[in-house]
This record gives C-alpha cells, structure tokens and sequence, in this order.
C-alpha cells in the first residue's frame, strides 16, 4: 500500500513519524510543545514559506495555556487562525506544508488541523514593465496567485466571476486558476481550457507560458495563439469582453483566450484618451508594423530588382551610399539585421550598469566605424535602425515581427518584389486558417464582423461599445446601456 | 455547410474575380473588338450574370451541394465522375490566368527577365491555400476588398486625367463580328459564374441574396469597365500593344517626378491580389477531387493540381501566345459548356434524393416518411369509404 494514503493515528510519535517519512526534506522542521496539562502536541511546517511568529502566536500559545483539548473540533476552538482545515491522511496534510501551511497535530487526537500560515516573500505591486502607459492604472500583476486573484477580484465584485483552481505539475503542484464571468464568457470555451488544462501530466510549471502553449491551438506556430497581459485593468476588460483568462501562481503574466491578432495593436491607454487619438496611434502601430516587415525588403527588392521603385533624388543619394560596398544589399541587410537582434538580445540581458557602455559600442562605435570602414552603407543602416524601432511599437509581437522580417529580406534577395507578394499571401493564409477556441486569429477584419470593427483598428466613443464583441458568442451580449442621455451630453 | 457567407462570396464578385481582367483581357480585347471593347466585354458580363443570377437562385430553393444534387438525379458514381470533369476543367481554366500572372510578374516586377524560378514559389503557396480549404476563399475576400478598392481606386485616379474617352467614339466600329468575336474568344477570361455553382450548400442562402451577389458583381462588372475605358482612352490605337496596362495606365502622372513610381505599390497590392485569385480556380479543383475521391487527405490533390500547373509553366515557359490563342480560338466550347451550359443544366437536377440516393440517414428519413404518406392515405380512404357508407 502507498505510504502516503496513510491516514493520520491518534499516536503523535507516529503520525510526526509518518509525515517525515513523506517528506524528508531538511526543510521540514517539527515544532513540540505541551498543553498546560502535559500533552504533547506538534506542528510540521516547511522553513521559509510559513510564518512562524504567527504559529508561535496564535497556535503554540493558546493551546499551552489552556487544557489539552479532546478534539479537533475543540482544538480549533482555541485556536485564533481565520483560516483552518482538517487533514485525514497522510498525504493531504504533507501536500498543505508544502504549499507553507503547518499541519498541527496532538496527541490523543486523530488527524491533523492544517493552519494557514503560508508567509511567502512576494514583490509589491508595481507598474509592469511591458506595458508603461502615460494615463490609466499602473498596478500589475504580480507572482503571487493570490494576490493577483485579489487584483481581478477588487475590478470585478460580482458572483459571476469565478475563479476556478486546479493543481498542475506532478512535482511542482502549481496553483492554474480559470478565470471567467459566468453567463459572460462562452461557457464551451471555459470547458475547452479546463479540460487541456487537466490532460497535462507535466513535472513543473515554472511560467504561465509552459500552460500557454497546452492551451494554443498550434503549439508549434511563429505567431502568438494566447492573449497575454500584466495589468490586471486589461485582464478584467477582456474578461467583461467574453473571454477566459488563467493566473498561473509564480507567474507575472496572465493569459487570456480566445486570441485575436488586432488585440496586440490595441493598448490600455487607447482607452483614456479621444477616440480619434487612440484611432490614429493604431494605425500608426499598424503601419509601424508594415514598416518593420517590409522595409528592409523592399529595400533589397528595389536595389536589386526594381530601381524605378525609388524616387530619382532619393535613389542617387542611396547610389552614391552604396558605393564601395563588398556585401550584396540582402547580404548586407541580413548580416545588420542579425546585429541588431544581437544588440537586443545583449541589452536584455546584459547588467542595466553596463547597457549605456553598449548603447554607445553599439550605435555608435559599431554602426559609424563600419560605415566609414565601407562594410555597410549609411541607407542599409537608416533603414535597419528604423524597421527595428518600429516593431517595438507592437511589443507583444516584437518577437514575431523579428523572424519574418528576416524572411522578408531573404526571398526578397532571391526573388525579389514577387517574392515578398508570395511570403505575405502565405503568411495571410496562415494567419485566416487560424482559429482558436471558434475565433479566427484575423477577426474581426476577416472575416469581417462589422459590429466587432467598434474597437478593433478603430476606436469609436464609448457610446457606440453597447454590445460586447460578437466573435467570442456569449450569450449576454449587451454591455452598456445609458439611461437618460442627454443630447447636449454629447 | 457555412464554409463561406453570402458577404464573402459578394466581395469575392467585387474585388478578387475583376484582378483576372486587368492584365492581358484588355489589349487581347481591343485586338478584336477595337474601340467597342466595352461593348464585347459588356457582353461577357450580362451573360455571366445572368447565369450567377440563376445559380444564385438555384441555391434559395435548395442547400445542398452541387454533388448532392448531381447524386440525388445520376447516382453516386456519376456525381463522382462529373466532379472529376469539373476538377480537370477548373485546372485547365486555371492554366492560362496562371501563365498570363507568370509572364506578367516576369515582365513587370524585374528590371531583367528572371528565370522561371522566379515564379515556382507560387505553387508552393497555392498548395498551402488548397490544403486549407474552401473556408479560406471567404476570408481572403475580406481582405482583399479594401486592398483592391484602395489600389483600384488609386490607379485609376492617376490615370484618369490622361483618358481620352472620344477614342471610344463611335460606337460599333468593329462591326457585329468584331463585338462578338471579342466575346466569344475572351470566353476564358470569363470563367466565375461557374464559382457560385460549386459554393452551393456551402453558404447559407439570406434573403435577397441573389441581388446582393447580383449588385457586387456588377460592382466589379463596372469597375472592369472602366478600366478598358481608361486604357482604351489612353493607348488608343496602341492599346493592341500595351499587354500589362496594369503596369503603365498610371505611370504618366506627373507626382512621379517627386515620389517616384509611387504606383508600383498599387500594382503589387493588385497582383497580390491577382496571387488571390489564381489560387481560387486550383482550390476548387482541390475541392472537386476531394469530394470525389473523400478518403484522399488534402495534400495529395493539392500537390498534384499544382504539380500539374507547374509542369505546365515549365513546358510552356516560352510559348504563351501559343496557350492563349488555342485557349481563345479552340478550347472557347469547352469554356461555354463548363462555365455556361452546366449551371443552366444544373437548375434541372433533382432537389430532393430519390429513394437510395440519399446518405443512409436521408433514406432512412424518407423511408419513414413515405410510410407515413401511405398510411396517412390509406386512414383517409377507410374514412371517406365510413362516410360514403353513412350517407348510404
């Protein structure tokens, strides 16, 4: 028989026995005290995630001031924890000092009280770094699951929404929470995640993205497949929208579903400032967008096979600049396009004391010394420089953008303008024949949900979002209704 | 069924199925009917729309497929076969679109002639496109509506100052003949009304949908239109000459000076797509041989479709005029029996299966049914004789 469905005697010795059989670990202390009648009691608790002043406090103190009590009922009683359970077995009471809450056990008595105690050193919670706005809240998530719950709880204060939890991970026991808005969200949809959810038989999960790609419908596919966000203001918009979100306890990043691609050319300040304003800075992102991928190829495309591409001024200026120069123009745009993503990659990583002396080698010494010493032209340059800018105004599709602009540059090379047509027919049937959870990853443009369009590239007034969006199919549709709108209101 | 909806097949008639006329239509066009071209091309439209019309209305009596209904009146193993002409033709109608795009690209888009290399990525995409089904025709028609009307519009708003639309006077210069032969040989060009057909129970039938779809194709009727008239106004005699005007009616606008040949980012907004609109034809061709042979994973067909395609590119990589003039001048009947004659014929298939024709779940259906009419008959008659009798 296995150890750990053991249940829990009325023997202390043994059942302290019995628990350190299942957990070994040097970090499993015992704490022993007595009741002020002599009888032995102990509490089992894991070093560091659990508090023990408040186990000294509120557990070991009353119980040796008073009798020893004939129960776990009556021992509850005298305890001042808000938070108390009853453990049977062996192993529930092993799995809840894990997760930081001791188990306390007295002689006499059979079973365990578990107490939560669970004390783990969390961040504040501070403005996520991904997503800076100028207006709007700068709280974000954090990797504690529970205060992230309380961060959704806090926007949302309805019934509706649950919280539903499971434990994924054989070894790392991780806290996944489904998030939804009963009557809201699909309910199809929610059924869908907790289902992939639970077929996972995984050893850990260290980050929410190990469970984003269980529940992305191509796992293996260039684009992003799941919404992603760090501000809890964003995650609780989505979710009154109609989707499902899922924290992942030790993890920042909240995931949410179903996944539209225009979703990443939106931000939370669209939503503080003018309509036309929030309209404009998307179509700016974009055609930002369209300027990452496509700029350096049609640079290429245009040097090498079409010249009456560019202006004349423009394309004796580029003559004049490319001059001189050993490296073909895909070759050259190539080889600076890889420098640059190594310039990235070093800056992300690399000690922010030593990111300004990289900055200045980068940019400067790099990019200058090797145009004076004639191995790439100032044009090939401009242009990197500015495609790389450009596709950080989509960060959630910095990454994407990085790997297809370089096989933009590639078939640009090799076959030139219709080469680049073919790649962005490809990717265009790739991107239209995507669909997760019964949502096409192009919606609402294609196919084309009209009703949908409100807040998608566009950004009407608040007035016109009455209805949520059409594509996720809730079945509570209207979101907005204004009773007594004045005219002059606007 | 609900692969595609009613909007999707109307921005298909308005923005994708026009692409195929702009390139070398016009000039092969103007060969023959001169400066009446809009009459003969006009001609191409009113019989095509008259035929989307009646298949538009085929498909409010009735949402099944064409193979349904072609199994419901021959049976099985006839649909099967026709299905199997129809993939042949849609291939064979798709060869000359597909080599007019390869010497148009080659000619247009590179300073220097390339090689055919160039082109063979192609086959690679239209493959992808036919394993991904009918679904994306659809979604492609909504993305290709704003790029063709913005480039469209673009295009022709720069070459319109330099249109002379008096070239066009008078009318009926070409004679009956010319007019007519315009029609008969562009035949190829004219190839969509046969698409509908193939869409049926695919889509769901709205109310007003054939004059939806009716008013789309149209659109896209008249844009065409306009734009023989703009190329006719401005090459004039030339125009039998000018075989991609799509590269040159608007590259005498003077903005040129400062921005350069600003058009070019149109034309490629236009051929991608015209890379749309190849890839239709060899999708339900795909579709037909899928439908035919159902076991087949998608992929082979697809291969093989655009494995044929490509072999054909290869072995007439330099004889163009040669395809095109066999496919105007001999291969036009096979064009009107496809495209025209088929879809006219199909009003007279069966609507409803015969007893065994249906899935076994229909027959089932109309097994239970047909015992329901009798007996119900068979009830009426015992009371009709009761009463006769009572009255007796």
């Amino acid at each position: 028989m296995d150890k750990s469905a053991k249940k829990l005697g009325t023997k202390l010795p043994d059942n302290v026995k019995l628990l350190k059989d299942i957990l070994p670990a040097e970090d499993v202390l015992v704490y022993t005290f007595r009741t002020a009648d002599g009888k032995s009691c102990a509490a089992v608790y894991t070093d560091g995630i659990t508090d023990k002043e408040s186990l000294g406090e509120l557990a070991a103190k009353p119980l040796t001031l008073a009798k020893a009590p004939k129960s776990r009922e009556e021992a509850k009683k005298l305890l001042y924890f808000p938070e108390m359970k009853d453990a049977d077995d062996a192993e529930s009471a092993a799995s809840e000092i894990l997760a930081g809450n001791p188990a306390l056990l007295i002689d006499g008595i059979a079973g365990a009280v578990v107490l939560g105690t669970k004390k783990i050193a969390v961040r504040a919670v501070t403005e996520p770094q991904t997503a800076i706005t100028v207006k709007g809240p700068r709280e974000g998530f954090i990797e504690d699951i529970k205060t992230n719950m309380g961060l959704v709880r806090r926007r949302i204060k309805s019934p509706a929404l649950r919280l539903d939890t499971q434990k994924v991970g054989k070894y790392s026991k991780t806290v996944v929470s489904v998030v939804y808005l009963e009557g809201i969200t699909d309910a199809r949809i929610v059924e869908e995640i907790k289902e992939r959810i639970a077929a996972v038989e995984i050893d850990g999960v260290p980050d929410s993205s190990y469970i984003a790609q269980f529940l992305a419908k191509k796992p293996y596919s260039l684009f992003k497949q799941v919404g992603t966000t760090e501000k809890p203001d964003v995650f609780c918009a989505k979710l009154l929208e109609g989707r499902a979100g899922v924290l992942v306890d030790g993890s920042p990043i909240a995931l949410t579903l179903p996944y539209m691609l225009s979703e990443d050319f939106q931000s939370a300040q669209d939503y503080f400032v003018s309509p036309y304003r929030a309209t404009i800075t998307r179509l700016l992102r974009l055609a930002a967008v369209c300027i990452a991928l496509f700029l350096p190829a049609f640079y290429v495309a245009a040097q090498l096979f079409k010249l009456q591409l560019l202006p004349f001024a423009l394309l004796m200026t580029i003559s004049g600049g490319i001059q001189g120069i050993p490296l073909s123009p895909s070759l050259e745009l190539f080889f600076l396009l890889v420098v640059l993503e190594i310039l990235i990659e070093a800056s992300v990583r690399m000690p922010k004391y030593v990111a300004l002396a990289l900055s200045v080698i980068g940019a400067l010494v790099l990019g200058d010394t090797a145009v004076k010493a004639g191995l790439v032209s100032s044009p090939a340059i401009i242009i990197v420089a500015l495609s790389g800018i450009a596709a950080y105004t989509v960060p959630d599709l910095t990454g994407t953008l990085s790997v297809v602009r370089i096989a933009f540059v590639i078939v640009a090379g090799s076959i030139g303008t219709y080469g680049i047509l073919l790649l962005t027919a490809l990717i265009l049937y790739y991107l239209l024949s995507s669909d997760g959870y019964g949502t096409p990853l192009l919606a609402p443009f294609s196919p084309l949900i009209r009703r949908d369009l409100k807040d998608s590239l566009l950004k009407t007034d608040i007035y016109s979002l009455r209805s949520r969006p059409a594509v996720f199919r809730g079945k509570n549709k209207t979101r907005l209704k204004v009773r007594n709108r004045r005219k002059d209101n606007g | 069924m609900d692969k595609l909806k009613l909007r999707q097949i109307c921005f298909l008639f308005a923005a994708v199925l026009p692409v195929a006329k702009l390139i070398i239509y016009p000039s092969t066009l103007s060969y023959y009917a001169k400066n009446d071209l809009l009459l003969s091309a006009g001609l191409n439209f009113l019989a095509e729309g008259i035929v989307i019309a009646l298949v538009m209305w085929l498909s409010s009596r009735t949402d099944r497929t064409l193979f349904d209904l072609l199994r419901y009146t021959f049976g099985e193993v006839a649909a099967k076969t026709l299905y199997v002409l129809l993939a042949l033709f849609l291939l064979f109608s798709a060869a000359l679109p597909v080599l007019e795009q390869k010497i148009f690209v080659m000619q247009v888009l590179y300073e220097n002639v390339p090689s055919l290399l160039s082109f063979t990525p192609f086959f690679a995409v239209c493959c992808f496109a036919c394993v991904k089904g009918l679904k994306t025709i659809g979604r492609i028609a909504d993305i290709s509506l704003p790029v063709f009307a913005l480039a469209f519009t673009a295009l022709i708003l720069l070459a319109l100052p330099h249109a002379d639309f008096g070239a066009l006077q008078p009318a009926g210069a070409a004679g009956v003949r010319g007019i007519f032969t315009g029609s008969l040989f562009g035949l190829p060009w004219f190839t969509e009304c046969l698409f509908p057909l193939l869409f049926l129970g695919h889509f769901r039938y709205e109310k007003g949908g054939m004059w939806k779809v009716l008013a789309a194709f149209a659109a896209g009727a008249g844009a065409v239109l306009l734009y023989l008239a703009v190329f006719y106004g401005i090459f004039e005699e030339l125009s039998i000459l000018s075989q991609y005007p799509l590269a040159h009616i608007a590259k005498y606008s003077t903005i040129y000076t400062t921005l350069g040949r600003a058009d070019f980012l149109f034309i490629f907004s236009i051929a991608l797509v015209c890379i749309f609109y190849l890839c239709i034809p060899v999708q339900l061709s795909v579709h037909c041989f899928r439908k035919a042979f159902p076991h087949l994973a998608p992929v082979f067909p697809a291969a093989g479709a655009n494995l044929l395609l490509l072999v054909l590119a290869i072995v007439f990589n330099y004889s163009f005029n040669a395809v095109q003039t066999f496919m105007m001048r001999y291969a036009f009947p096979v064009f009107l029996l496809f495209c025209y004659v088929l879809p006219l014929l199909s009003l007279l298939l069966r609507k409803k299966p015969k007893a065994g024709r249906g899935t076994p779940e229909q027959n089932a259906k109309a097994a239970r049914k047909k015992t329901a009419r009798r007996r119900a008959a068979r009830i009426a008659r015992l009371l009709r004789r009761q009463e006769r009798r009572e009255h007796e």
